[in-house]
């Protein structure tokens, strides 16, 4: 039987449950699986762990919103308010960060998590983020560790259940080409979960997709679930960019 | 009534920011005041914008209909991808960020002091630290160049170039230059020294809204905007 990963947004995210572990592609709103966050807003899966950079775009956009309905547990990435709904849950003692991490190390943290390593030994932050009461919700006080007279911060991978990304095209057989600032980690996030969704602009046949212009090999994609096409993901982005003040307004009767 | 006549403090420290930026360099603006930066760079100088997102080279701001979804900066606002640009991963560009690729950086801050010292991720909001890194302290770690652009002063009238910080550190002993909307300081291992004050402004005006202690350059001069 040939291998066909494609499935319904439905089948797919039936593997997310209240309580499960998330990581999700995206970069302050940029690259993010809109038709996923949609089905989890719809059915209201709560208690969610999310690991993301950031957490999200602000004005009621996407991953935000997640926040503002109340269906995340737990933050762990690097910026608690690129969205006000994140802000305002984290704020207001509705959702908890036990630390905030540098994206550089945060970024290693999941590249570790994917590539089977234990963690990271990071430069960032130390003498800073080491220091004690920066963040008191944490388990035990950060490690450190001497190599050649260096002292690095010793911190542990993070995977996760399920990993949601978000690409441009997806073939049968889970291979993912990834579009300019969209490709961010999403390959490395891939890697991190234990059931990883590709949600794609375009499912297209085996083949289509040149072998160098592959993002994410195959093997590190579970399902690959149709997203919004290229065009009306542009308008959902222009859309917002115009309502943000960051794009022009259209003459009236024109539409992005 | 302030020393600016009415001028939007902000673009006077984009304006100032942006003449030290170095031909041929690459520059990694942070968000607010730093980003305004690239409306103002002199005519005839060229720079490569590195995004941490993943992206060198890119370029202003599309029309609405140009603008693309999966084409952004680090701040998601849309950008153009000027000829020559280059996309990288995520791990690819914060590990330039580290590593020394990026020559130099403006980054807007809550405090600054005199020894170079950045705070600008945390104060105290309900009792937790707020809003959050990003990617400011890998950029603080690994540029050689971080200029700090921010107002002299905060909304009290305290001065925000301190002797020394008490917020939590975005780097330790990164800063090389400090651009106000006052004046412009160079942060030496002897402390910080007067290269500029606003125009019309005198090195005691200076001194009476600063907390740090700093020299004065003996090439001391108006702010060259």
């Amino acid at each position: 039987m040939n291998i066909d990963k494609v499935m319904s947004i439905d089948a797919a995210m039936a593997h997310v449950a209240p309580g499960t572990r998330v990581m999700m592609g995206e970069f302050v709103g940029a690259g993010e699986p809109a038709k996923c966050i949609e089905w989890l807003l719809e059915h209201g899966i709560d208690r969610l762990t999310l690991i993301a950079n950031t957490s999200g775009l602000r004005g009621d956009f996407l991953m935000g919103k997640l926040f503002a309905a109340g269906l995340i547990e737990e933050y762990i990435g690097t910026h608690g308010a690129t969205s006000n709904e994140a802000s305002d849950a984290y704020l207001s003692g509705k959702l908890k960060v036990r630390q905030f991490f540098p994206m550089g190390p945060w970024a290693a943290e999941v590249g570790a998590g994917g590539h089977g390593l234990g963690g990271a030994l990071v430069p960032v932050g130390v003498g800073i983020l080491d220091q004690e009461g920066l963040f008191p919700d944490l388990e035990e006080p950060k490690r450190t560790i001497e190599i050649k007279g260096k002292t690095y911060l010793v911190e542990e991978a993070l995977t996760a259940d399920v990993s949601i990304i978000r690409g441009y095209r997806a073939d049968p057989l889970g291979n993912v080409e990834f579009r300019y600032m969209a490709t961010q980690n999403q390959k490395d996030l891939a890697m991190a979960g234990k059931f990883t969704i590709a949600e794609v602009n375009e499912i297209v046949p085996v083949g289509a997709i040149p072998p160098e212009r592959v993002g994410c090999p195959g093997p590190f994609v579970n399902a690959v679930v149709q997203g919004y096409s290229l065009a009306d993901q542009h308008t959902l982005y222009r859309d917002h960019w115009i309502k943000l003040g960051r794009l022009p307004k259209l003459p009236e009767g024109e539409t992005p | 009534m302030s020393h600016l006549h009415g001028q939007d403090p902000r673009v006077v420290i984009a304006r100032r920011c942006a003449r030290e930026l170095r031909a041929g360099e690459v520059v990694n603006l942070g968000i607010g005041i730093p980003t305004m930066t690239a409306n103002y760079l002199p005519p005839g100088v060229q720079v490569i914008f590195h995004s941490e997102n993943g992206c060198f080279g890119f370029g202003p701001r599309p029309g609405t209909l140009e603008a693309d979804s999966d084409v952004s900066n680090a701040s998601t606002e849309p950008v153009t991808l000027m000829p020559g640009a280059a996309i990288m991963d995520l791990t690819t560009s914060l590990g330039a960020m580290r590593n020394g690729y990026i020559a130099t950086s403006v980054l807007g801050g809550l405090e600054v002091d005199q020894e170079g010292n950045l705070a600008n991720w945390a104060s105290k909001r309900n009792g937790k630290w707020w809003p959050g890194i990003g990617g400011a302290m890998d950029l603080c770690y690994g540029v050689p160049r971080i200029i700090a652009a921010l107002q002299h002063t905060d909304k009290h009238g305290h001065s925000k170039v301190k002797k020394r910080t008490h917020l939590p550190l975005t780097g330790k002993g990164c800063v090389k230059v400090i651009v106000t909307d006052h004046a412009v300081f160079d942060v030496t291992a002897d402390g910080l020294v007067l290269r500029e004050a606003y125009p019309g402004l005198t090195v005691e005006n200076i001194r009476a809204v600063t907390e740090a202690d700093f020299e004065v350059s003996p090439n001391f001069g108006p702010m060259d905007i």
